[in-house]
């Protein structure tokens, strides 16, 4: 079953634990911007991105932004609904979805 | 055989003297610019905005900049020169055109930004949201993700803001080049887009809003609406109920594989629903222009537009439906009042700020003209691209259904403009795609070009005099809210004002030509703003700032002699007390 899972669907998974534990956990400024932009925004869009059978480059990356930002708008949006929202509740949450979905992608891998 | 295919390659990968050059030209204009705006004085002095106090290095550098481009674009018989010195070109025009306010002062342009800032603060202090506040609470989803992003990455909100233009169009162009990918294969045209893209742009919204935000996610469901959700249409026989049926019968989809397109549409139902939660407008343009594309059988998914109306009919009946009842969105409408609203109210003011205006109409008629020849050149020759078309014409049909502000055309000249920038390259470029433009083709581009960029700056910076702000005016607004009470009423003379970015729910913000209206006489005016101060049970801090004055002024409400007998008057009044100054401010306090 493992063997049927790519690298990168692995390296990702295990990106956004160890980026979801240190954003959390704060770094230096610059260092902590670029954790939290990586774990709630990139990782997440790629993560997502990979779900869809797009093999144009153009469009794989412009679907990573706009799926990051859009997923964390969603998410943002309802936490604030249910009034429940931290900025820590959400990256949390934005790490379980890339988690998901790598999981859906090395299932995806494991059938091809 | 071998070694014939490859050296074409290695030939091909090597950087021409031309690509050096041009991508040297790139780094020269980027200094000069920044270097000339980093010279300019604050506060601006011209009522022509930064355009007259920009020193020439700037526009040396912007020629350089276009001249260096437009060789680049006209490259060699194999094409434009190579992508990475076309992006590099990009890049700098954008840095030059949208990073200049940022090059100039370290404080963002115009009260917008601020006043966001403060939204995204008051969401993460409640950690709630109130739809009973005001319109912004009611399509929160922009405030929500820029209150997380703040929050949790640490940066400081006003340098966030301070470059929001520079990122916004960065993500613009982003979903532009991919866009166009669908619509031409030709890359001269494709560059040129982007570039008649920056430099048309004068409507000043890449600020840190969410009509950025949901221009970009618009930008996007279109290329995923032209790419993987695209039909392919059979010749149109005619109007007939039978010709017509089997042409709607006759469309297949453009993209093969299901299983594509169906990640594409739930990608594009995600991305509609939060555009619905973000933005008042951007939905309804998604809308129309998604029913237009369909019913011109260019997409395949044809109930896409009724999922995007019962999204956004949702949106409005539930979490909007508190500033609906308010408000409703077709009480104020009609094309005179669009007209009046948009167009006659605004060329109003100093001689300066009426020739600011008169630029922009100007530069937007300089477009839709080209654009006009270009549609007219490409349907002689049998190429006209509908789809182009539809983008380009369909978001003028919510021109006269709601004034917004006086901001409607504007905005639907912004969603308009990259497929009127599309339909421009076809006259701006020779009508085959493959033809190398010749060297008085490649003079008038270049001549273009320039009239494009001075004008985009008048108009983009026209304002300058009174939204780009001081140190000082910065200073007074801090003071203002350390000597504010919770519950107080702040009041400046006008918008624009660099407030709000803090506290934005404990006080409430009231400007002097708000409460007066158009009598801003000390006569009438003194005493309802007095009035209205001292019968708040909190008091009140009056702020006037150099650039809510000048704002006044430049677009004719008041004149200065008038504004400073006004305050003369006020500061006269019992329980009014001068508690802070400095150059460019005074700080009012008036006890209730």
């Amino acid at each position: 079953m493992n063997a049927g899972i790519s690298r990168p669907t692995a390296v990702l998974g295990l990106a956004a634990v160890a980026l979801s534990l240190v954003t959390l956990l704060g770094l230096p400024t610059p260092l902590q911007a670029v954790a939290a932009i990586a774990v709630l925004i990139l990782l997440p869009g790629q993560a997502l991105a990979r779900l869809t059978p797009v093999t144009d480059f153009a469009l794989r990356a412009l679907l990573v932004l706009a799926l990051g930002l859009a997923a964390l708008t969603a998410v943002s949006t309802a936490m604030f609904y249910l009034a429940v929202w931290s900025w820590q509740a959400c990256v949390v949450t934005m790490g379980v979805i890339t988690i998901l979905a790598c999981i859906a992608r090395a299932r995806q891998e494991a059938v091809s | 055989m071998t070694t014939t295919i490859e050296a074409p390659n290695r030939i091909q990968g090597r950087w021409k003297p031309r690509d050096v050059w041009c991508a040297l030209a790139g780094v020269v204009s980027l200094a000069l610019a920044v270097w000339a705006a980093s010279t300019v004085a604050v506060p601006v002095s011209s009522d022509l905005g930064l355009a007259a106090v920009l020193p020439y290095p700037f526009w040396v550098g912007v020629l350089i900049l276009n001249v260096a481009f437009i060789v680049a674009l006209r490259g060699d018989a194999a094409g434009p020169a190579r992508r990475p010195v076309m992006l590099w070109l990009v890049v700098v025009l954008v840095l030059v055109l949208f990073g200049t306010a940022a090059f100039v002062t370290d404080v963002p342009r115009g009260e917008v930004a601020f006043r966001h800032l403060g939204i995204a603060d008051a969401l993460s202090r409640t950690e709630g949201i109130d739809p009973d506040i005001d319109a912004y609470f009611n399509w929160p989803g922009f405030f929500a993700l820029l209150a997380t992003v703040l929050k949790a990455t640490g940066l400081d909100p006003v340098t966030v803001a301070l470059w929001a233009p520079v990122l916004n169009m960065g993500l613009w162009l982003a979903a532009l080049s991919v866009l166009t990918g669908y619509l031409t294969r030709d890359p001269r045209r494709r560059w040129l887009v982007l570039w008649i893209f920056c430099l048309g742009n004068w409507q000043d919204q890449d600020y840190l809003s969410p009509q950025a935000f949901g221009f970009f996610l618009y930008l996007v469901v279109i290329a995923l609406v032209l790419g993987p959700l695209a039909a392919r249409t059979p010749k149109f026989l005619g109007f007939g109920r039978a010709d017509l049926t089997a042409w709607w019968l006759g469309r297949s989809p453009a993209e093969h594989r299901p299983g594509h397109r169906v990640s594409a549409l739930a990608v594009t139902l995600l991305l509609i629903t939060v555009i619905c939660a973000s933005h008042q407008l951007t939905p309804f343009l998604v809308l129309i222009t998604v029913t237009a594309l369909t019913l011109s059988g260019r997409v395949w998914p044809s109930r896409l537009p009724l999922i995007t109306a019962v999204v956004l009919a949702l949106w409005l009946v539930f979490p909007a439906s508190a500033y609906l009842a308010g408000n409703p969105p077709l009480a104020e409408g009609g094309l005179l009042a669009a007209i009046d609203a948009n167009v006659v109210d605004r060329v109003s003011g100093t001689a300066g700020h009426v020739l600011v205006v008169q630029v922009r109409v100007l530069l937007t008629l300089v477009l839709w003209a080209l654009a006009t020849a270009g549609a007219v050149r490409d349907w002689r020759r049998g190429r006209l691209d509908i789809r182009v078309v539809l983008l380009a014409v369909t978001p003028l049909l919510l021109f006269p259904v709601q004034l917004y502000g006086g901001e409607m055309l504007i905005r639907v000249s912004l969603f308009a403009l990259p497929f009127i920038a599309l339909q421009a390259c076809s006259v701006l470029l020779p009508a085959d795609g493959s033809t190398r433009p010749s060297s008085r083709a490649a003079g008038g581009l270049v001549l273009t070009c320039l009239l494009l960029a001075g004008m985009t700056v008048t108009g983009r910076f026209g304002n300058a005099q009174y939204d780009v702000f001081t140190d000082n005016e910065i200073t007074a607004v801090a003071a203002v809210k350390r000597l504010a009470p919770p519950g107080s009423m702040i009041i400046s003379a006008s918008t624009p004002t660099p407030w709000r970015s803090e506290a934005y729910l404990e006080h409430r913000y009231r400007t002097i030509d708000f409460m007066c209206k158009s009598d801003l006489s000390t006569a009438t005016c003194g005493p309802l703003v007095y009035e209205d101060a001292r019968d708040n049970p909190a008091g009140a801090v009056v702020l006037l700032t150099r650039s809510s004055e000048a704002s006044l002024v430049l677009r004719g409400v008041s004149s200065e002699g008038s504004f400073d007998e006004l305050e003369a008057w006020l500061s006269a009044q019992d329980g009014v007390e001068l508690v802070f100054s400095n150059v460019d401010a005074r700080v009012y306090r008036v006890t209730p």
